[in-house]
């Protein structure tokens, strides 16, 4: 079960991130001028350049825009691991922000499908998402 | 912001020499070692000798040799012009785009563009060496996914593409066997056996949607590429190779918020300013050599480049339309990256300039006159990069 992590390695940028992720929070920079989300993070928006940005939680829900699954055991971390399944998610927030992770468990996937964010705790300073279905948030 | 002007110097710049290695899964010999080799090669088949070399360009990540390393090797003490460009495949061709400039500006008055790599004995290029590699933080986002690999990343770009126009596997199984019966008389080639539409379909998954058929090779070699300006080159043994065009950018890969679509080939970004470069369009090229990292990167070069609708190449696939002795548009004539070797692209702008030259033997294209060569198309770096080729 699960996917083969490489954990990151926190930067200046992107410290914050992680570290909201390690609390149970996806947090994005949302620009104060002009209202667009950056992915993945950025020292200025995207579209009007500002360095006006503020971490903001997101919804944290979206849907399937494509999916792979991973049957080559890329180094000895992915040979216990595959094959697994790997989903790119459309945000509700913003059309052009995809977010990759692993899709927990092997529900049969498609184009569409409406999934969650699941953080999870790595260490205090970085957590990690893993997308579930909302059957699986509930159940 | 797409805009398609461009002022490149349009066919001051000619590729006069070609040199290549053995492409083999285990060269016995450094990397080192098998950049002098194409390099000499290079410049022998250019009528040239290394002291008439003053610029270096190469490409990779951290795993070719690097212009200060090669020059005194060579003898160079006064080198003029130098490209040490990270990145892989998708900025192969800038290599040729940035030599152009500098030998038609003056800057430098002959530039080889050489990669040289030991892909499968040393520095494998299947996500396995990740960990050594520069680690930028939208690497981070994808490895800490579970995304360590090319394969991936293009394969995300392919199941989308599969979902919105319904393209199959038997689809990109016929870009897998177009190319290995081209390699079947190249003797460069690494696979030359032949395949099946049933070898492919039964070759086992890598990243599904795609199979071990879908994924290039992993090769040991080296290729180099001798450029001058074009007014030296009619001094020079062979028919020179005009560089007509080139382009290179991009700037967004799949996981920079900038996509909506993944089944949108991101080509369509940059062909209108090759084209412009150029001053010709698609329906000039007479054949063509698409990055071929996976199957799916032809078909959607195919489209991006101007050759088949969204959704359009299936159709054209089936009905011949790319094949090397009768297509109206060959493609990948030596067998491409998927069945000839990687060489990370530059083996395609080799393969181009025998082709011009009309000396590609058995494998020779009826009209030859136009190439269009490219890079990978920006799914992975962001970058991409392709030229225009044309015989004096």
């Amino acid at each position: 079960m699960g996917a083969p992590r490489i954990d990151p390695v926190p930067d200046r940028d992107s410290a914050h991130y992680w570290a909201a992720l390690a609390q149970g929070r996806l947090e994005l920079p949302h620009c104060r001028n002009c209202g667009h989300w950056t992915w993945p993070a950025r020292p200025i928006c995207s579209w009007c350049q500002g360095e006006n940005l503020v971490w903001e939680p997101v919804e944290g829900t979206g849907e399937v825009h494509s999916w792979i699954v991973t049957h080559q055991p890329y180094g000895p971390a992915f040979v216990d691991k595959v094959p697994f399944t790997v989903v790119l998610v459309r945000l509700d927030e913003q059309r052009d922000i995809l977010i990759p992770g692993p899709l927990e468990s092997d529900v049969n996937v498609t184009q569409g499908l409406r999934v969650r964010a699941a953080p999870e705790r790595v260490s205090d300073t970085v957590g990690l998402i893993t997308w579930k279905t909302d059957a699986q948030d509930n159940g | 912001m797409n805009e398609a002007r461009s002022r490149f110097p349009r066919s001051q710049a000619a590729v006069v020499g070609i040199g290549c290695t053995e492409f083999s899964r285990d060269s016995g010999v450094s990397v080192f070692t098998l950049a002098t080799r194409a390099v000499k090669a290079a410049v022998a088949d250019a009528g040239l000798r290394p002291s008439d070399i003053d610029g270096l360009a190469t490409f990779g990540t951290n795993d070719s040799i690097a212009p200060n390393l090669l020059a005194p090797a060579l003898g160079m003490k006064n080198l003029n012009f130098y490209v040490d460009q990270w990145y892989g495949g998708s900025v192969s061709l800038s290599m040729l785009g940035q030599a152009a400039l500098a030998v038609s500006s003056g800057v430098a008055d002959c530039v080889v563009c050489y990669r040289a790599i030991n892909g499968r004995s040393e520095s494998r290029l299947n996500g396995s060496a990740t960990t050594v590699a520069r680690q930028p933080w939208d690497m981070a986002v994808k490895s800490s996914a579970g995304i360590v690999a090319p394969a991936q990343e293009i394969a995300l770009a392919a199941r989308s593409h599969m979902e919105r126009y319904g393209t199959t596997s038997e689809d990109l199984g016929r870009i897998a066997v177009l190319s290995r019966g081209n390699a079947l008389n190249n003797e460069r080639a690494m696979m030359r056996t032949p395949m099946t539409m049933d070898d492919y379909l039964e070759s086992r998954w890598i990243v599904d949607p795609f199979r071990k058929f879908d994924c290039c090779l992993e090769t040991d070699g080296a290729v180099a590429i001798v450029v001058v300006s074009a007014d030296r080159a009619k001094d020079l043994p062979h028919r020179p190779v005009l560089i007509r065009g080139a382009a290179w950018g991009g700037g967004v890969n799949v996981v920079n918020n900038g996509h909506e679509d993944l089944s949108q080939s991101p080509a369509t970004s940059m062909a209108p300013r090759l084209y412009e470069a150029a001053g010709l369009g698609p329906s000039d090229i007479d054949f063509a050599e698409f990055y071929d990292c996976f199957t799916y990167t032809v078909l959607s070069q195919l489209e991006g480049y101007g050759f088949a609708e969204p959704g359009g190449v299936p159709d054209m696939l089936a009905d011949g339309a790319f094949d090397r002795a009768s297509g109206s548009l060959p493609i990948n004539t030596h067998g491409g990256l998927l069945s000839e070797g990687y060489l990370h692209g530059l083996n395609h702008v080799y393969e181009a300039v025998e082709q011009i030259r009309g000396e590609a033997g058995d494998r020779q294209v009826d009209a030859h006159d136009v190439a269009l060569v490219t890079g990978q198309l920006g799914y992975v770096s962001g970058y991409s990069s392709a030229a225009v080729l044309v015989g004096a």
